[in-house]
């Protein structure tokens, strides 16, 4: 139901982007082994409720997705509970293999803080301009990231 | 077979020159090391091992992660002790080495040798260890050398903080006879969690372990794969040979199964001569002991060529006595036309007629009880029947000149 609403609200040329993520070289860094990124990401996990990403060490979680070929990036879904959701999210395209200390050395192409209506499936508008043709993107963020959906 | 890029970090302070392990601390992390390199390089070819020192002047890196082992052992030579060793320093320089690698799709791994006392507290430590397993970078440490109240702990508590999935481990190696390097290579740090184990590993276990390999034809696969496929090859062709042989053997052990014959006789040499040279062969083989007799018999019996020809015969006649008479006297015809070594017949009924010699020839025959009173029959009468056939022999001697 969710998924629908999300999507009611996305104009009819945009595509959800799950089919054009590269799986091989998906990744993510400081992620407990129980929750990890595919139950957020992959179609069937990521529809469950009972299944989320969790951060293992500390509240920040490095997701880097690749994709199969370049892409328009307009919106991104994420949920998640309100307490533990995450709240800052910064954006970077094209930057493989990012680590943590990587994070601050150059600026984001976006940051997003997020509200509770966010974290019930709004989707984030980010700087369209900024995200022209995204090979790849990281992104960083707070513990307790639900779900997260591309378009 | 993990694709991994490893840092070692080698403790070279002035507490390595301790003799307490075998010849000195610092040599005997030394050939730890480099067996460690070995190990790594062998089990993924394209796994790469980088090595820096944490004492002396400052936390030095002698090669950055790369695959060419050769580079690896020529930077452990020359290396000067002296100093204090930083074991923080030491892993974050480790991580920022791997950080750089190559090939990112390698795993992170680092080793350190912690040898003397940690100057650093827990908490410090476990600081560390989190940010280790937060870039998701495995670590091993060898608690080895100085032992110290709390370094054990500290150690461990860096673990525990660095461990996700027990990638991670600690080995404490107190001072021994034994080479450090043995001690570890029955750790989790060279079979690498158990799964995908090191063929070089387990060579190196069982060389350690004396000499006995786990291996067939002791030829270890990994080493030499041509060697140890030219040795599986020449022992299928020899079991194959030896089945045909056995097929044979089969017909003649019904012949020859009720008593000994100049050929038994001849087979039991042949058979301790082949025993002893393929005893190491067939070791490994899970052929029935008396499958063995039989089949060497018959190897016996075709690598005899002509001369078994003559006992073969003799062998049917001394049968067809006990038996059929007209095979017997068609067998005799047969004997006749060829033209045999008079000689050898007279040394093989001379063998024959030493009572003691057959009976012990027939103990050693499968399935012939030489207390058996059918069996003592025969033999009284075989030894009639030499003498009959010196008779028979010297008959057509005379009929054909």
């Amino acid at each position: 139901m969710s998924a629908t609403e999300s999507i009611s609200v996305i104009q009819r040329s945009q595509v959800d982007l799950l089919d054009f993520v590269d799986w091989t070289g998906v990744e993510c860094l400081n992620q407990s082994s129980s929750h990890s990124l595919a139950n957020a990401l992959k179609q069937g996990y990521r529809e469950d409720d009972g299944l989320n990403l969790e951060s293992d060490a500390d509240e920040q979680l490095l997701i880097y997705i690749p994709f199969t070929q370049v892409i328009k990036l307009y919106a991104i879904v994420i949920k998640g509970p309100e307490e533990e959701g995450p709240k800052t999210v910064k954006f970077f395209t094209n930057k493989e293999h990012m680590g943590f200390s990587n994070v601050n050395d150059f600026p984001p192409s976006d940051t997003a803080i997020l509200s509770p209506d966010h974290l019930k499936g709004k989707p984030i508008v980010l700087k369209y301009v900024k995200f022209q043709s995204v090979r790849s993107v990281e992104t960083t963020d707070m513990k307790g990231l639900k779900k997260i959906e591309e378009h | 077979m993990v694709l991994e890029a490893t840092m070692i970090c080698i403790d070279n302070s002035e507490w390595m020159r301790n003799g307490d392990y075998n010849p000195s601390r610092f040599q005997a992390q030394a050939d730890a090391v480099n067996l460690i390199c070995g190990a790594k390089t062998q089990s993924n070819p394209e796994n790469t091992v980088g090595v820096l020192t944490m004492a002396g002047k400052g936390v030095r890196v002698l090669v950055t992660p790369t695959s060419d082992l050769g580079k690896i052992l020529a930077c452990m030579h020359g290396l000067e002790i002296g100093g204090e060793m930083n074991l923080a320093a030491g892993i974050q320089v480790a991580q920022l080495a791997l950080k750089h690698r190559q090939n990112k799709k390698q795993q992170q791994r680092i080793i350190v040798f912690a040898g003397s006392p940690v100057k650093y507290d827990k908490k410090v430590l476990e600081m560390i260890g989190k940010k280790l397993k937060k870039n998701n970078v495995a670590l091993d440490i060898v608690d080895f050398g100085e032992e110290e109240d709390g370094k054990p702990e500290k150690l461990e508590a860096l673990l525990g903080a660095v461990n996700s999935n027990d990638s991670s481990h600690i080995v404490h190696v107190p001072p021994s006879p034994n080479a450090l390097s043995d001690v570890l290579i029955s750790t989790p740090i060279f079979t690498g969690d158990g799964e995908g184990r090191s063929g070089f590993a387990a060579a190196a276990a069982a060389a350690a372990a004396g000499g006995v390999s786990g291996f067939d034809f002791g030829v270890d696969p990994n080493l030499d794969p041509e060697l140890a496929l030219a040795l599986r090859v020449s022992m299928e062709e020899e079991r194959a040979r030896q089945e045909a042989a056995a097929k044979k053997a089969a017909e003649e052990a019904a012949k020859q199964e009720k008593g000994g014959e100049q050929s038994s006789s001849q087979d039991a040499t042949m058979t301790e001569n082949i025993a002893a040279s393929t005893s190491e062969v067939d070791k490994r083989n899970d052929l029935m002991d008396d499958e063995n007799a039989l089949l060497q018999q018959a190897l016996a019996m075709s690598m005899d060529g002509p001369s078994s020809g003559i006992t073969e015969r003799d062998a049917e006649m001394s049968d067809a006595a006990t038996g059929d008479q007209d095979l017997a006297l068609a067998l005799q015809l047969s004997v006749q036309d060829s033209t045999k070594d008079a000689a050898n017949q007279t040394d093989m009924s001379k063998l024959l007629a030493d009572q003691t010699f057959v009976s012990s020839i027939l103990a050693s025959l499968p399935g012939v009880d030489p207390n058996d009173p059918s069996v003592k029959d025969l033999l009284a009468s075989m030894q009639n029947q030499s003498e009959q056939k010196k008779e028979e022999d010297k008959a057509p001697d005379q009929e054909d000149k």
